[in-house]
Protein backbone atom coordinates (compact mmCIF):
# COMPACT_ATOMS: atom_id res chain seq x y z
CA UNK A 1 0.00 0.00 0.00
CA UNK A 2 1.42 3.33 -0.95
CA UNK A 3 0.14 6.83 -1.48
CA UNK A 4 1.58 9.05 -4.18
CA UNK A 5 1.33 12.82 -3.79
CA UNK A 6 2.36 15.62 -6.08
CA UNK A 7 2.85 18.97 -4.37
CA UNK A 8 2.89 22.05 -6.62
CA UNK A 9 4.83 20.15 -9.25
CA UNK A 10 5.93 21.90 -12.40
CA UNK A 11 8.04 20.67 -15.30
CA UNK A 12 9.37 22.48 -18.35
CA UNK A 13 10.84 20.95 -21.50
CA UNK A 14 13.63 22.81 -23.33
CA UNK A 15 13.94 25.45 -20.65
CA UNK A 16 15.68 28.58 -21.91
CA UNK A 17 15.29 27.57 -25.59
CA UNK A 18 12.76 28.90 -28.12
CA UNK A 19 10.99 25.54 -27.85
CA UNK A 20 10.29 25.89 -24.14
CA UNK A 21 7.10 24.04 -23.21
CA UNK A 22 5.48 23.93 -19.82
CA UNK A 23 4.44 20.29 -19.47
CA UNK A 24 3.15 20.54 -15.89
CA UNK A 25 2.08 23.75 -14.26
CA UNK A 26 1.76 23.78 -10.46
CA UNK A 27 0.08 20.38 -10.23
CA UNK A 28 -1.06 19.13 -6.82
CA UNK A 29 -2.66 15.73 -6.56
CA UNK A 30 -3.02 12.73 -4.29
CA UNK A 31 -3.39 9.27 -5.73
CA UNK A 32 -5.14 7.10 -3.19
CA UNK A 33 -3.55 3.95 -1.92
CA UNK A 34 -4.86 0.61 -3.13
CA UNK A 35 -7.08 2.04 -5.85
CA UNK A 36 -6.92 2.13 -9.62
CA UNK A 37 -6.52 5.70 -10.82
CA UNK A 38 -6.83 6.69 -14.46
CA UNK A 39 -5.03 9.72 -15.85
CA UNK A 40 -6.60 11.00 -19.02
CA UNK A 41 -5.96 13.94 -21.30
CA UNK A 42 -4.94 15.01 -24.79
CA UNK A 43 -1.49 14.49 -26.22
CA UNK A 44 0.61 17.24 -24.71
CA UNK A 45 -1.60 17.66 -21.65
CA UNK A 46 1.26 16.52 -19.41
CA UNK A 47 0.14 13.03 -18.49
CA UNK A 48 3.19 11.12 -19.71
CA UNK A 49 5.49 13.67 -18.09
CA UNK A 50 3.61 13.14 -14.87
CA UNK A 51 4.16 9.39 -14.84
CA UNK A 52 7.85 9.82 -15.54
CA UNK A 53 8.10 12.05 -12.48
CA UNK A 54 6.54 9.37 -10.29
CA UNK A 55 9.54 7.05 -10.27
CA UNK A 56 12.20 9.70 -10.63
CA UNK A 57 12.93 9.35 -14.36
CA UNK A 58 12.44 13.09 -14.53
CA UNK A 59 13.03 15.59 -11.75
CA UNK A 60 10.41 18.25 -11.15
CA UNK A 61 11.39 21.82 -11.95
CA UNK A 62 9.49 22.94 -8.88
CA UNK A 63 7.48 21.20 -6.16
CA UNK A 64 7.82 17.73 -4.67
CA UNK A 65 6.85 14.17 -5.52
CA UNK A 66 6.04 12.23 -2.35
CA UNK A 67 5.83 8.48 -1.84
CA UNK A 68 4.05 7.74 1.44
CA UNK A 69 4.84 11.27 2.53
CA UNK A 70 8.57 11.17 1.78
CA UNK A 71 10.15 13.23 -1.03
CA UNK A 72 11.53 10.74 -3.57
CA UNK A 73 14.40 13.16 -4.34
CA UNK A 74 15.38 13.56 -0.69
CA UNK A 75 18.25 11.17 -1.20
CA UNK A 76 18.91 10.69 -4.92
CA UNK A 77 21.27 7.77 -4.18
CA UNK A 78 18.19 5.92 -3.03
CA UNK A 79 16.48 6.19 -6.38
CA UNK A 80 16.92 2.51 -7.18
CA UNK A 81 14.88 1.59 -4.11
CA UNK A 82 12.20 4.05 -5.22
CA UNK A 83 12.11 2.45 -8.67
CA UNK A 84 11.64 -0.98 -7.12
CA UNK A 85 8.65 0.42 -5.25
CA UNK A 86 7.20 2.35 -8.19
CA UNK A 87 7.15 0.21 -11.32
CA UNK A 88 6.71 2.01 -14.64
CA UNK A 89 5.48 0.36 -17.84
CA UNK A 90 6.14 2.71 -20.73
CA UNK A 91 4.19 3.03 -23.99
CA UNK A 92 4.63 0.11 -26.39
CA UNK A 93 6.72 -1.85 -23.87
CA UNK A 94 6.83 -4.87 -26.21
CA UNK A 95 9.72 -3.14 -28.02
CA UNK A 96 11.77 -3.47 -24.83
CA UNK A 97 11.81 -7.27 -24.62
CA UNK A 98 15.39 -8.45 -25.07
CA UNK A 99 15.91 -11.86 -23.47
CA UNK A 100 15.92 -15.19 -25.30
CA UNK A 101 12.78 -16.47 -23.62
CA UNK A 102 9.71 -14.84 -22.20
CA UNK A 103 10.48 -16.40 -18.82
CA UNK A 104 13.98 -14.87 -18.73
CA UNK A 105 12.55 -11.52 -19.70
CA UNK A 106 9.96 -11.48 -16.94
CA UNK A 107 12.63 -12.71 -14.46
CA UNK A 108 15.02 -9.87 -15.30
CA UNK A 109 13.54 -7.36 -12.86
CA UNK A 110 13.16 -9.66 -9.84
CA UNK A 111 16.68 -11.01 -10.42
CA UNK A 112 18.05 -7.46 -10.31
CA UNK A 113 16.32 -7.05 -6.99
CA UNK A 114 18.53 -9.84 -5.66
CA UNK A 115 15.74 -12.34 -4.99
CA UNK A 116 16.56 -16.05 -4.79
CA UNK A 117 15.75 -18.36 -7.70
CA UNK A 118 12.78 -19.97 -6.00
CA UNK A 119 11.16 -16.62 -5.34
CA UNK A 120 11.97 -15.41 -8.85
CA UNK A 121 10.32 -18.44 -10.39
CA UNK A 122 7.26 -17.96 -8.21
CA UNK A 123 7.01 -14.29 -9.17
CA UNK A 124 7.36 -15.07 -12.87
CA UNK A 125 4.52 -17.58 -12.79
CA UNK A 126 2.35 -15.27 -10.74
CA UNK A 127 2.95 -12.28 -13.03
CA UNK A 128 2.31 -14.35 -16.15
CA UNK A 129 -0.99 -15.49 -14.62
CA UNK A 130 -2.08 -11.89 -13.94
CA UNK A 131 -1.76 -10.97 -17.60
CA UNK A 132 -3.17 -14.28 -18.86
CA UNK A 133 0.00 -15.66 -20.48
CA UNK A 134 -0.24 -19.45 -20.71
CA UNK A 135 2.66 -21.28 -18.98
CA UNK A 136 3.66 -22.99 -22.24
CA UNK A 137 4.50 -19.58 -23.73
CA UNK A 138 7.16 -18.92 -21.10
CA UNK A 139 9.84 -20.96 -22.87
CA UNK A 140 9.22 -19.29 -26.21
CA UNK A 141 11.26 -16.53 -27.77
CA UNK A 142 9.61 -13.10 -27.82
CA UNK A 143 9.86 -13.34 -31.64
CA UNK A 144 7.34 -16.19 -31.64
CA UNK A 145 4.62 -14.24 -29.84
CA UNK A 146 1.91 -11.98 -31.21
CA UNK A 147 2.02 -8.26 -30.48
CA UNK A 148 -0.62 -8.56 -27.78
CA UNK A 149 1.21 -11.43 -26.09
CA UNK A 150 4.49 -9.52 -26.16
CA UNK A 151 2.76 -6.54 -24.58
CA UNK A 152 1.47 -8.78 -21.80
CA UNK A 153 4.93 -10.28 -21.24
CA UNK A 154 6.44 -6.81 -20.90
CA UNK A 155 3.81 -5.79 -18.35
CA UNK A 156 4.36 -9.04 -16.44
CA UNK A 157 8.07 -8.14 -16.24
CA UNK A 158 7.20 -5.10 -14.15
CA UNK A 159 4.49 -6.88 -12.13
CA UNK A 160 7.02 -9.57 -11.18
CA UNK A 161 8.90 -6.92 -9.19
CA UNK A 162 5.66 -6.53 -7.25
CA UNK A 163 5.83 -2.75 -7.09
CA UNK A 164 3.67 -1.03 -4.46
CA UNK A 165 2.75 1.46 -7.15
CA UNK A 166 2.26 0.15 -10.68
CA UNK A 167 2.20 2.87 -13.31
CA UNK A 168 1.28 2.09 -16.93
CA UNK A 169 1.42 4.51 -19.84
CA UNK A 170 -1.21 3.53 -22.47
CA UNK A 171 -1.13 -0.21 -21.70
CA UNK A 172 -3.93 -1.05 -24.15
CA UNK A 173 -3.06 1.24 -27.08
CA UNK A 174 -3.40 -0.40 -30.49
CA UNK A 175 -4.87 -3.69 -29.24
CA UNK A 176 -8.09 -5.28 -30.43
CA UNK A 177 -11.06 -5.22 -28.03
CA UNK A 178 -10.40 -8.65 -26.57
CA UNK A 179 -6.67 -8.04 -26.07
CA UNK A 180 -7.49 -4.70 -24.45
CA UNK A 181 -9.91 -6.31 -21.99
CA UNK A 182 -7.46 -9.08 -21.03
CA UNK A 183 -4.73 -6.57 -20.22
CA UNK A 184 -6.89 -4.09 -18.33
CA UNK A 185 -8.60 -6.82 -16.34
CA UNK A 186 -5.18 -8.30 -15.46
CA UNK A 187 -3.95 -4.93 -14.26
CA UNK A 188 -7.00 -4.48 -12.05
CA UNK A 189 -6.55 -7.95 -10.67
CA UNK A 190 -2.92 -7.18 -9.82
CA UNK A 191 -4.09 -4.17 -7.80
CA UNK A 192 -6.81 -6.11 -6.01
CA UNK A 193 -4.69 -9.14 -5.13
CA UNK A 194 -1.54 -7.30 -4.00
CA UNK A 195 -3.18 -4.20 -2.57
CA UNK A 196 -0.93 -2.09 -4.77
CA UNK A 197 -1.79 1.35 -6.03
CA UNK A 198 -2.34 1.32 -9.80
CA UNK A 199 -2.09 4.31 -12.13
CA UNK A 200 -3.16 3.95 -15.77
CA UNK A 201 -2.60 6.64 -18.38
CA UNK A 202 -4.94 6.47 -21.35
CA UNK A 203 -6.68 8.36 -24.15
CA UNK A 204 -9.71 6.16 -23.90
CA UNK A 205 -12.52 7.39 -21.69
CA UNK A 206 -14.39 4.14 -22.32
CA UNK A 207 -11.53 2.09 -20.87
CA UNK A 208 -11.15 4.46 -17.93
CA UNK A 209 -14.87 4.26 -17.24
CA UNK A 210 -14.77 0.48 -17.23
CA UNK A 211 -11.60 -0.17 -15.20
CA UNK A 212 -10.71 2.77 -12.91
CA UNK A 213 -11.97 3.77 -9.43
CA UNK A 214 -10.68 7.33 -9.61
CA UNK A 215 -10.00 9.55 -12.59
CA UNK A 216 -7.70 12.54 -13.06
CA UNK A 217 -8.30 14.66 -16.14
CA UNK A 218 -5.31 16.67 -17.35
CA UNK A 219 -5.77 19.69 -19.58
CA UNK A 220 -3.09 22.11 -20.71
CA UNK A 221 -0.52 21.09 -18.08
CA UNK A 222 -2.97 21.35 -15.19
CA UNK A 223 -5.42 19.08 -13.38
CA UNK A 224 -8.79 19.87 -14.93
CA UNK A 225 -10.87 17.44 -12.86
CA UNK A 226 -10.07 14.79 -10.27
CA UNK A 227 -12.26 12.52 -8.21
CA UNK A 228 -14.07 9.23 -8.20
CA UNK A 229 -15.38 7.92 -11.48
CA UNK A 230 -18.90 9.09 -10.58
CA UNK A 231 -17.72 12.56 -9.65
CA UNK A 232 -15.71 13.03 -12.82
CA UNK A 233 -18.38 11.70 -15.18
CA UNK A 234 -21.05 13.87 -13.57
CA UNK A 235 -19.14 16.69 -15.31
CA UNK A 236 -19.53 15.05 -18.72
CA UNK A 237 -20.59 18.33 -20.31
CA UNK A 238 -17.39 20.08 -19.19
CA UNK A 239 -15.28 17.17 -20.41
CA UNK A 240 -16.86 17.42 -23.83
CA UNK A 241 -16.34 21.20 -23.82
CA UNK A 242 -12.55 20.78 -23.63
CA UNK A 243 -12.67 18.30 -26.48
CA UNK A 244 -12.27 15.11 -24.49
CA UNK A 245 -14.07 12.12 -25.87
CA UNK A 246 -16.60 11.10 -23.26
CA UNK A 247 -17.82 7.52 -23.80
CA UNK A 248 -20.57 7.30 -26.43
CA UNK A 249 -22.98 6.09 -23.74
CA UNK A 250 -22.27 9.18 -21.58
CA UNK A 251 -22.86 11.37 -24.61
CA UNK A 252 -26.17 9.57 -25.17
CA UNK A 253 -27.23 10.14 -21.55
CA UNK A 254 -26.44 13.86 -21.91
CA UNK A 255 -28.55 14.06 -25.06
CA UNK A 256 -31.46 12.26 -23.41
CA UNK A 257 -31.31 14.51 -20.36
CA UNK A 258 -31.40 17.54 -22.60
CA UNK A 259 -34.61 16.12 -24.06
CA UNK A 260 -36.10 15.80 -20.61
CA UNK A 261 -35.49 12.13 -19.83
CA UNK A 262 -34.86 11.87 -16.07
CA UNK A 263 -31.44 10.22 -15.79
CA UNK A 264 -28.74 10.47 -13.12
CA UNK A 265 -25.71 12.68 -13.71
CA UNK A 266 -23.03 10.05 -14.20
CA UNK A 267 -23.72 7.32 -16.71
CA UNK A 268 -20.60 5.88 -18.23
CA UNK A 269 -21.24 2.19 -18.78
CA UNK A 270 -23.71 0.36 -20.99
CA UNK A 271 -24.91 -1.58 -17.93
CA UNK A 272 -25.76 1.57 -15.97
CA UNK A 273 -27.64 3.02 -18.94
CA UNK A 274 -29.53 -0.23 -19.41
CA UNK A 275 -30.60 -0.35 -15.76
CA UNK A 276 -31.82 3.27 -15.74
CA UNK A 277 -33.72 2.92 -19.00
CA UNK A 278 -35.23 -0.41 -18.06
CA UNK A 279 -36.90 1.23 -15.09
CA UNK A 280 -38.23 4.00 -17.30
CA UNK A 281 -39.40 1.78 -20.13
CA UNK A 282 -40.96 -1.13 -18.26
CA UNK B 1 -22.57 -3.72 -61.43
CA UNK B 2 -20.37 -3.92 -64.53
CA UNK B 3 -16.79 -5.10 -64.45
CA UNK B 4 -15.69 -1.48 -64.81
CA UNK B 5 -17.18 -0.52 -61.48
CA UNK B 6 -15.28 -3.22 -59.66
CA UNK B 7 -12.04 -1.91 -58.27
CA UNK B 8 -10.96 -4.97 -56.33
CA UNK B 9 -12.03 -8.48 -57.22
CA UNK B 10 -10.88 -11.30 -54.94
CA UNK B 11 -11.97 -14.90 -55.26
CA UNK B 12 -10.84 -17.81 -53.08
CA UNK B 13 -7.77 -15.84 -52.12
CA UNK B 14 -5.32 -17.94 -50.10
CA UNK B 15 -2.16 -16.82 -48.38
CA UNK B 16 0.28 -18.61 -46.06
CA UNK B 17 3.39 -17.33 -44.31
CA UNK B 18 6.43 -19.57 -44.46
CA UNK B 19 8.04 -20.58 -41.19
CA UNK B 20 11.81 -21.07 -40.79
CA UNK B 21 11.43 -24.85 -41.04
CA UNK B 22 9.65 -24.52 -44.37
CA UNK B 23 6.20 -25.24 -42.96
CA UNK B 24 3.37 -23.07 -44.10
CA UNK B 25 1.28 -21.02 -41.71
CA UNK B 26 -2.02 -20.42 -43.47
CA UNK B 27 -3.44 -16.97 -42.76
CA UNK B 28 -6.12 -16.44 -45.39
CA UNK B 29 -8.32 -19.40 -46.31
CA UNK B 30 -10.22 -18.33 -49.38
CA UNK B 31 -11.32 -14.70 -49.25
CA UNK B 32 -13.89 -13.72 -51.86
CA UNK B 33 -15.16 -10.18 -52.20
CA UNK B 34 -15.61 -7.35 -54.66
CA UNK B 35 -15.02 -3.72 -53.80
CA UNK B 36 -16.45 -1.04 -56.05
CA UNK B 37 -14.59 2.01 -57.27
CA UNK B 38 -15.23 4.86 -54.84
CA UNK B 39 -16.42 2.63 -52.02
CA UNK B 40 -15.46 3.35 -48.38
CA UNK B 41 -14.88 0.02 -46.68
CA UNK B 42 -13.84 -0.72 -43.11
CA UNK B 43 -12.20 -4.07 -42.38
CA UNK B 44 -12.51 -5.38 -38.84
CA UNK B 45 -10.91 -8.39 -37.18
CA UNK B 46 -8.97 -9.26 -34.06
CA UNK B 47 -5.15 -9.26 -33.99
CA UNK B 48 -3.96 -12.15 -36.15
CA UNK B 49 -7.27 -12.51 -38.02
CA UNK B 50 -5.55 -11.89 -41.35
CA UNK B 51 -6.95 -8.45 -42.09
CA UNK B 52 -3.55 -6.78 -42.49
CA UNK B 53 -2.33 -9.66 -44.63
CA UNK B 54 -5.33 -9.10 -46.88
CA UNK B 55 -4.47 -5.41 -47.19
CA UNK B 56 -0.85 -6.17 -48.04
CA UNK B 57 -1.96 -8.42 -50.90
CA UNK B 58 -3.81 -5.53 -52.50
CA UNK B 59 -0.67 -3.72 -53.59
CA UNK B 60 1.52 -6.79 -53.77
CA UNK B 61 3.61 -6.27 -50.68
CA UNK B 62 2.70 -9.94 -50.36
CA UNK B 63 1.91 -12.32 -53.22
CA UNK B 64 -1.16 -14.52 -53.07
CA UNK B 65 -0.63 -18.25 -52.81
CA UNK B 66 -3.64 -19.08 -54.94
CA UNK B 67 -6.99 -17.68 -56.01
CA UNK B 68 -7.94 -14.67 -58.10
CA UNK B 69 -7.03 -11.09 -57.34
CA UNK B 70 -7.67 -8.21 -59.70
CA UNK B 71 -6.91 -4.68 -58.47
CA UNK B 72 -7.48 -1.56 -60.57
CA UNK B 73 -7.76 -3.64 -63.70
CA UNK B 74 -4.54 -5.62 -63.14
CA UNK B 75 -4.59 -9.36 -62.63
CA UNK B 76 -2.15 -9.84 -59.76
CA UNK B 77 -2.11 -13.59 -60.13
CA UNK B 78 -1.17 -13.52 -63.81
CA UNK B 79 2.25 -14.98 -64.64
CA UNK B 80 2.60 -12.16 -67.17
CA UNK B 81 2.58 -9.48 -64.50
CA UNK B 82 5.72 -7.40 -65.01
CA UNK B 83 7.72 -5.26 -62.63
CA UNK B 84 6.34 -2.19 -64.41
CA UNK B 85 2.82 -3.37 -63.64
CA UNK B 86 3.83 -3.74 -60.02
CA UNK B 87 5.16 -0.16 -59.80
CA UNK B 88 2.06 1.15 -61.56
CA UNK B 89 -0.11 -0.74 -59.08
CA UNK B 90 1.71 0.67 -56.06
CA UNK B 91 1.33 4.15 -57.45
CA UNK B 92 -2.40 3.63 -57.69
CA UNK B 93 -2.92 1.87 -54.38
CA UNK B 94 -1.31 3.86 -51.59
CA UNK B 95 -0.88 2.54 -48.07
CA UNK B 96 -0.58 4.29 -44.74
CA UNK B 97 0.71 2.17 -41.87
CA UNK B 98 0.25 2.18 -38.12
CA UNK B 99 3.33 3.86 -36.73
CA UNK B 100 3.63 7.55 -37.71
CA UNK B 101 7.35 7.48 -36.91
CA UNK B 102 8.16 4.67 -39.32
CA UNK B 103 7.01 6.14 -42.61
CA UNK B 104 8.43 9.63 -42.94
CA UNK B 105 11.83 9.73 -44.62
CA UNK B 106 12.81 13.39 -45.07
CA UNK B 107 13.76 16.11 -42.61
CA UNK B 108 11.33 18.67 -44.03
CA UNK B 109 7.62 18.01 -44.50
CA UNK B 110 7.39 19.07 -48.17
CA UNK B 111 10.46 17.02 -49.10
CA UNK B 112 8.83 14.01 -47.54
CA UNK B 113 5.69 14.50 -49.61
CA UNK B 114 7.86 14.96 -52.73
CA UNK B 115 9.72 11.69 -52.15
CA UNK B 116 7.31 9.51 -54.12
CA UNK B 117 6.92 11.65 -57.27
CA UNK B 118 10.68 12.35 -57.28
CA UNK B 119 11.29 8.63 -57.50
CA UNK B 120 8.85 8.39 -60.38
CA UNK B 121 10.88 10.96 -62.29
CA UNK B 122 8.08 13.52 -62.30
CA UNK B 123 9.35 16.95 -63.59
CA UNK B 124 10.16 19.44 -60.78
CA UNK B 125 7.41 21.93 -61.65
CA UNK B 126 4.84 19.14 -61.57
CA UNK B 127 6.23 17.87 -58.24
CA UNK B 128 5.85 21.35 -56.76
CA UNK B 129 2.24 21.42 -57.90
CA UNK B 130 1.46 17.95 -56.55
CA UNK B 131 3.11 18.61 -53.18
CA UNK B 132 1.22 21.88 -52.72
CA UNK B 133 -2.06 20.24 -53.65
CA UNK B 134 -1.48 17.22 -51.44
CA UNK B 135 -0.60 19.36 -48.41
CA UNK B 136 -3.62 21.53 -49.07
CA UNK B 137 -5.88 18.47 -49.20
CA UNK B 138 -4.73 17.17 -45.82
CA UNK B 139 -4.80 20.65 -44.31
CA UNK B 140 -1.05 20.84 -43.65
CA UNK B 141 0.03 23.66 -45.98
CA UNK B 142 1.17 25.79 -43.04
CA UNK B 143 3.60 23.06 -42.04
CA UNK B 144 5.33 22.61 -45.43
CA UNK B 145 8.70 23.77 -44.12
CA UNK B 146 8.43 22.15 -40.70
CA UNK B 147 10.42 19.22 -39.40
CA UNK B 148 8.23 16.10 -39.30
CA UNK B 149 9.53 14.94 -35.92
CA UNK B 150 8.10 18.02 -34.23
CA UNK B 151 4.56 17.25 -35.44
CA UNK B 152 1.85 15.43 -33.51
CA UNK B 153 0.97 11.84 -34.40
CA UNK B 154 -2.17 12.90 -36.29
CA UNK B 155 -0.21 15.50 -38.25
CA UNK B 156 2.47 12.94 -39.13
CA UNK B 157 -0.17 10.55 -40.43
CA UNK B 158 -1.68 13.33 -42.54
CA UNK B 159 1.78 13.97 -44.00
CA UNK B 160 2.01 10.25 -44.79
CA UNK B 161 -1.36 10.51 -46.53
CA UNK B 162 -0.13 13.58 -48.46
CA UNK B 163 2.88 11.52 -49.56
CA UNK B 164 0.50 8.92 -50.94
CA UNK B 165 -1.68 11.57 -52.63
CA UNK B 166 1.33 13.07 -54.41
CA UNK B 167 1.51 9.76 -56.31
CA UNK B 168 -2.02 10.45 -57.64
CA UNK B 169 -3.50 7.16 -56.40
CA UNK B 170 -7.03 5.91 -57.00
CA UNK B 171 -7.19 4.06 -53.68
CA UNK B 172 -5.89 4.64 -50.17
CA UNK B 173 -5.53 1.79 -47.68
CA UNK B 174 -5.12 2.64 -44.02
CA UNK B 175 -3.61 -0.28 -42.11
CA UNK B 176 -4.56 0.63 -38.53
CA UNK B 177 -3.31 4.11 -39.32
CA UNK B 178 -5.19 5.57 -36.34
CA UNK B 179 -4.21 2.95 -33.75
CA UNK B 180 -1.38 4.99 -32.23
CA UNK B 181 -3.18 8.33 -32.27
CA UNK B 182 -5.14 10.18 -29.61
CA UNK B 183 -8.82 11.02 -30.24
CA UNK B 184 -7.98 14.37 -31.83
CA UNK B 185 -5.38 12.88 -34.16
CA UNK B 186 -7.76 10.09 -35.02
CA UNK B 187 -10.49 12.51 -35.98
CA UNK B 188 -8.07 14.52 -38.16
CA UNK B 189 -7.06 11.43 -40.10
CA UNK B 190 -10.57 10.06 -40.50
CA UNK B 191 -12.00 13.36 -41.66
CA UNK B 192 -9.17 13.67 -44.18
CA UNK B 193 -9.81 10.28 -45.79
CA UNK B 194 -13.56 10.74 -45.70
CA UNK B 195 -13.15 13.95 -47.64
CA UNK B 196 -10.97 12.16 -50.20
CA UNK B 197 -13.68 9.57 -50.58
CA UNK B 198 -16.60 11.96 -50.83
CA UNK B 199 -15.04 14.76 -52.85
CA UNK B 200 -12.47 12.99 -54.99
CA UNK B 201 -14.30 9.67 -55.26
CA UNK B 202 -11.26 7.82 -53.99
CA UNK B 203 -11.67 4.20 -52.94
CA UNK B 204 -10.85 4.01 -49.22
CA UNK B 205 -10.16 0.84 -47.28
CA UNK B 206 -9.54 1.28 -43.58
CA UNK B 207 -8.40 -1.52 -41.32
CA UNK B 208 -9.23 -0.66 -37.75
CA UNK B 209 -10.02 -1.80 -34.23
CA UNK B 210 -12.26 1.16 -33.52
CA UNK B 211 -15.92 0.28 -33.95
CA UNK B 212 -16.94 3.94 -34.03
CA UNK B 213 -14.63 4.42 -37.00
CA UNK B 214 -16.03 1.41 -38.83
CA UNK B 215 -19.56 2.72 -38.20
CA UNK B 216 -18.79 5.68 -40.50
CA UNK B 217 -17.90 3.57 -43.54
CA UNK B 218 -20.31 2.56 -46.36
CA UNK B 219 -19.54 -1.07 -45.74
CA UNK B 220 -17.99 -3.21 -43.01
CA UNK B 221 -16.17 -6.46 -43.72
CA UNK B 222 -15.32 -8.65 -40.72
CA UNK B 223 -12.46 -11.10 -41.14
CA UNK B 224 -12.08 -13.89 -38.60
CA UNK B 225 -9.36 -16.53 -38.75
CA UNK B 226 -8.64 -15.84 -42.39
CA UNK B 227 -12.24 -16.00 -43.58
CA UNK B 228 -14.92 -13.41 -44.19
CA UNK B 229 -17.31 -13.68 -41.28
CA UNK B 230 -19.59 -10.75 -42.07
CA UNK B 231 -19.99 -8.27 -44.91
CA UNK B 232 -22.63 -5.55 -45.06
CA UNK B 233 -23.57 -2.03 -44.09
CA UNK B 234 -22.49 -0.96 -40.59
CA UNK B 235 -26.10 -1.34 -39.49
CA UNK B 236 -26.36 -4.90 -40.79
CA UNK B 237 -23.06 -5.91 -39.20
CA UNK B 238 -23.59 -4.23 -35.84
CA UNK B 239 -27.07 -5.70 -35.50
CA UNK B 240 -25.35 -9.01 -34.63
CA UNK B 241 -23.37 -8.19 -31.49
CA UNK B 242 -23.02 -11.83 -30.38
CA UNK B 243 -21.36 -12.80 -33.61
CA UNK B 244 -18.96 -9.86 -33.37
CA UNK B 245 -18.12 -10.55 -29.76
CA UNK B 246 -17.41 -14.20 -30.55
CA UNK B 247 -14.87 -12.88 -33.05
CA UNK B 248 -13.17 -10.82 -30.31
CA UNK B 249 -14.75 -7.56 -31.45
CA UNK B 250 -17.21 -5.05 -30.04
CA UNK B 251 -20.15 -2.97 -31.18
CA UNK B 252 -20.58 0.78 -30.61
CA UNK B 253 -21.93 1.40 -27.08
CA UNK B 254 -25.30 2.66 -28.33
CA UNK B 255 -25.79 -0.51 -30.33
CA UNK B 256 -24.77 -2.56 -27.27
CA UNK B 257 -27.31 -0.69 -25.14
CA UNK B 258 -30.23 -1.48 -27.43
CA UNK B 259 -29.11 -5.11 -27.50
CA UNK B 260 -28.81 -5.22 -23.70
CA UNK B 261 -32.33 -3.79 -23.35
CA UNK B 262 -33.74 -6.35 -25.77
CA UNK B 263 -32.23 -9.11 -23.63
CA UNK B 264 -34.30 -7.71 -20.76
CA UNK B 265 -37.42 -7.98 -22.88
CA UNK B 266 -37.53 -4.33 -23.92
CA UNK B 267 -37.25 -4.26 -27.67
CA UNK B 268 -36.61 -0.97 -29.42
CA UNK B 269 -37.05 -1.27 -33.14
CA UNK B 270 -33.81 -0.80 -35.06
CA UNK B 271 -30.04 -0.89 -34.72
CA UNK B 272 -28.86 2.62 -33.91
CA UNK B 273 -25.28 3.38 -34.88
CA UNK B 274 -24.98 7.03 -33.91
CA UNK B 275 -25.79 8.67 -30.61
CA UNK B 276 -28.53 10.79 -32.18
CA UNK B 277 -30.29 7.79 -33.71
CA UNK B 278 -30.19 6.01 -30.38
CA UNK B 279 -31.58 9.04 -28.52
CA UNK B 280 -34.42 9.30 -31.08
CA UNK B 281 -35.24 5.64 -30.67
CA UNK B 282 -35.37 5.85 -26.87
CA UNK B 283 -37.40 9.05 -26.84
CA UNK B 284 -39.90 7.49 -29.23
CA UNK B 285 -40.22 4.41 -27.01
CA UNK B 286 -40.76 6.58 -23.92
CA UNK B 287 -43.37 8.59 -25.79
CA UNK B 288 -45.21 5.43 -26.89
CA UNK B 289 -45.16 4.12 -23.35
CA UNK B 290 -46.63 7.39 -22.04
CA UNK B 291 -49.41 7.29 -24.66
CA UNK B 292 -50.00 3.61 -23.94
CA UNK B 293 -50.43 4.37 -20.23
CA UNK B 294 -52.86 7.14 -21.00
CA UNK B 295 -54.94 4.90 -23.24
CA UNK B 296 -54.93 2.14 -20.66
Amino acid sequence: MATVTLEHVSYIYGKGTPFEIKALDDVSLTVKSGRVTGIIGHTGSGKSTMVQLLNGLEKPEGGRVLLDGADIWENPKNMQAIRFRVGLVMQYPEYQLFEETIEADIAFGPRNMGLDEEEISKRVREAAAFVGLEPELLQKSPFDLSGGQKRRAAIAGVMAMRPEVLVLDEPAAGLDPRGRDIILRGIREYGERTGSTVIIVSHSMEDMAAYCDDIVVMYQAKVFLAGTRDEVFSHAGELASVGLDVPQITHLALLLKKRGVPLPDAIYTVEAARDCLRTLLQ
Amino acid sequence: MTMNDIYIHAKNLVYAYREEDGLKMPVLHGISLDIKRGEYVAVLGHNGSGKSTFAKLLNMILEPESGELVVAGRDLCSPELTEDDLFALRREVGMVFQNPDNQLVATIVEEDVAFGPENLGVPPAEIRKRVDEALETVGMTAYARHEPHRLSGGQKQRIAIAGVLAMRPSCVILDEATAMLDPVGRREVIETVERLNREAGMTVITITHYMNEAARADRVVVIDDGRILMDGTPREVFSQPEKLMAAGLDVPQCTALVHALSEEGISLKGTPITTEECADLICRALEEKKNGNRNA
